[in-house]
């Protein structure tokens, strides 16, 4: 997949030109970007999980997960919320400009053992976005999965991310969609009410259903533990790790938890992996 | 295969590699060893290590990897050349160039960074036998033969008048193959050019696969990586220094219609390393000084079969608090 050509560079980006713009909230934007370069377009290939190094030339580059499917190729999206040098300048580009891309990186979500399943999504904020990848492609191969349950929150209905999928997912009747906030406001008729919290009223079966969870590590820490209650066990439960990254390849040294390297050995990893993970640094 | 040399004419011979390759020599500049081009002199005698690992030769402190220029509306990306032109290092210790040869699995693996993968290919590397044992050091302990080593093409033993050689590669070969200069050795004499090291520990100071048992079962122990990184001051020199530290950053110059992203050092011991929007996994000290000595003992030698420290001392001869590397080893070792 994308393997590395002999004698390239490999931390020459790709130029990929910024389609779409789609602001998601106060400080989030959804880029749709396409390789420059036609022939590209037709041979980049990726699986959901996978991540990329994205560069504002003059500014630097961030990582960002690939946030649309595999099954979708007309472009690639990732989502960027504004926090530091590279991200506002990503928020200062228009449809047309140029960025720089290198991926796809890292591993991705277990597909194969998630195959013949039930599939409980679980994400919050910005971390809906790499399970965004994941949905959409197994909502294009939906016959390939048992039931889907998608389980979405943020602190404020202002918050909430990629309003045109739930409003998709919530028509869809082969799936069960559920979002919730921290503190609605007089408009908001779903559910307030934590993750875990609204989690635990769920009540998934645990029975063979494997649970994806990405969102803040807060609430990753408290979901894990809602899973745990509800019968789920560690390899039933699977995450995406965020960790500082440079390079991507393995070799700058920032974004290792004990020997493992997120860039390479993740971002995907199931809480059978985490659990024997010898350092806690993450 | 075994030659030997006389000191005027290694340095005929060097002299006559210089019209195809670029000859770095040993000399002395401020007080310190280092590695500078060659004017044709004498070749120093007793020098000892350069303060600044040949790391840095390879995989430089600022290395240019990519520029881009806008002209005419249109934008163009293109890539540095990897290096290419023919070199020679002389006078490499054994340390340094197992250093070298440790960051090849991590440069030229997957993912291969053409940039050191041209510094190694283009360098002829010329190891010579120390002498005397570093201030600091502790090569022998982590497996480093001061008189010995396969990391070079060719590795000289100096003796009374020239030098005794061992030809370790194929293009040591050819070069050394010069009848005009080298003559034809035996084990024999290169045996009898070994040398007691002047000021070796007579007992070596720990076991290394004590250290590696040690390095596994103290990563938990808090209370021992808040004692032992006590002092530290976050200077990250000992992180420079060190012929095998290799984190590294990349950044952008933006000049007005052109720029350019380059790859610099970084260092584990800066608080901000890890930094990330929400949170940063080593914010506290010993975090980062149990990193740093982990990823040598512990992780790389998971990943790597091989600890990722030559003994070489730097980072205890030069730490500005004196927080000494051999001690922490030691009693991870106990």
């Amino acid at each position: 997949m994308n393997a590395p050509e002999d004698g390239k560079n490999i931390y020459q980006p790709h130029l990929m030109e910024i389609v779409k713009i789609i602001p998601e909230t106060g400080d989030t934007k959804t880029f749709h970007i396409q390789f420059q370069d036609a022939s590209l377009r037709e041979s980049f290939s990726f699986v959901a999980g996978q991540f990329a190094e994205y560069s504002v030339f003059g500014e630097g580059e961030a990582t960002f997960c690939i946030s649309s499917s595999p099954t979708r190729m007309s472009h690639l999206e990732f989502s960027v919320k504004r926090v530091g040098r590279v991200t506002n300048a990503l928020h200062q580009l228009n449809e047309g400009d140029i960025i720089g891309f290198r991926g796809p990186y890292g591993n991705y979500f277990p597909l194969d053992k998630l195959k013949g399943k039930n599939l409980l999504f679980i994400g919050g904020g910005i971390g809906l976005a790499p399970l965004r990848s994941l949905i959409h492609n197994v909502v294009d191969t939906r016959s390939d999965y048992r039931e889907i349950t998608i389980l979405y929150g943020a602190r404020s209905p202002q918050d909430l991310c990629f309003k045109y999928d739930l409003e998709t997912w919530e028509r869809n009747p082969s799936l069960k969609m559920v979002t919730t906030v921290d503190a609605g406001d007089n408009k908001w008729k779903g559910k307030v009410g934590l993750v875990p919290m609204v989690l635990e009223e769920l009540k998934p079966s645990a029975g063979e259903t494997m649970a994806i969870t990405c969102g803040p590590p807060i609430m990753i820490r408290y979901t894990l533990k809602s899973l745990e209650k509800l019968g789920f066990t560690p390899s039933q439960v699977w995450t995406t790790l965020e960790m500082k990254m440079k390079c991507g390849l393995g070799k700058c040294g920032r974004c290792n938890i004990g020997p493992l390297y997120v860039c390479k050995d993740g971002p995907v990893f199931s809480q059978e992996e985490i659990q024997n993970f010898t350092s806690d640094e993450f | 295969m075994y030659r030997k040399i006389t000191r005027e004419k290694l340095r005929k011979w060097l002299i006559g590699l210089s019209a195809r390759a670029e000859i770095l020599v040993p000399a002395k500049m401020n007080g310190l060893w280092t590695f500078r081009l060659f004017h044709n002199q004498e070749l120093p005698q007793n020098f000892l290590n350069s303060r600044i690992p040949p790391k840095n030769l390879f995989f430089e402190p600022l290395k240019g990897l990519l520029g881009w220029k806008a002209a005419d509306g249109s934008f163009q990306v293109n890539s540095c050349p990897a290096p290419e032109a023919a070199r020679v290092i002389f006078g490499l210790k054994p340390c340094d160039a197992r250093a070298l040869r440790l960051l090849q699995p991590v440069f030229t693996g997957d993912y291969p960074d053409v940039f050191y993968a041209g510094n190694l290919s283009r360098t002829l590397l010329l190891g010579q036998a120390c002498r005397v044992q570093c201030q600091g050091s502790f090569c022998s302990e982590v497996g480093i033969d001061r008189q010995d080593s396969v990391d070079f093409d060719v590795f000289f033993r100096e003796i009374a008048g020239g030098y005794i050689v061992r030809v370790i590669t194929e293009k040591g070969n050819t070069l050394t193959g010069e009848k005009e200069f080298f003559e034809e050795s035996s084990a024999g004499e290169w045996n009898s050019a070994k040398e007691e090291i002047r000021g070796k520990n007579e007992i070596p100071l720990f076991n290394l696969e004590k250290v590696k048992a040690g390095a596994r079962e103290r990563f938990p122990d808090e209370d021992f990586w808040m004692r032992v990184s006590a002092k530290c001051i976050n200077c990250g020199i000992c992180t420079y220094l060190c012929p095998t530290c290799h984190c590294f950053d990349l950044c952008d110059l933006q000049r007005p219609g052109q720029g350019v992203r380059f790859r610099c050092f970084d260092s584990c011991a800066f608080p901000d390393f890890t930094k990330m929007a929400v949170h940063n996994p080593r914010e506290e000290k010993w975090r980062r000084y149990r990193q740093r000595v982990s990823h040598k003992f512990n992780f790389f030698y998971e990943n790597f079969q091989t600890v990722a420290c030559v003994g070489c001392g730097r980072c205890v001869a030069h730490c500005p608090v004196n927080l000494d590397l051999r001690e922490v080893l030691l009693e991870m070792a106990r």
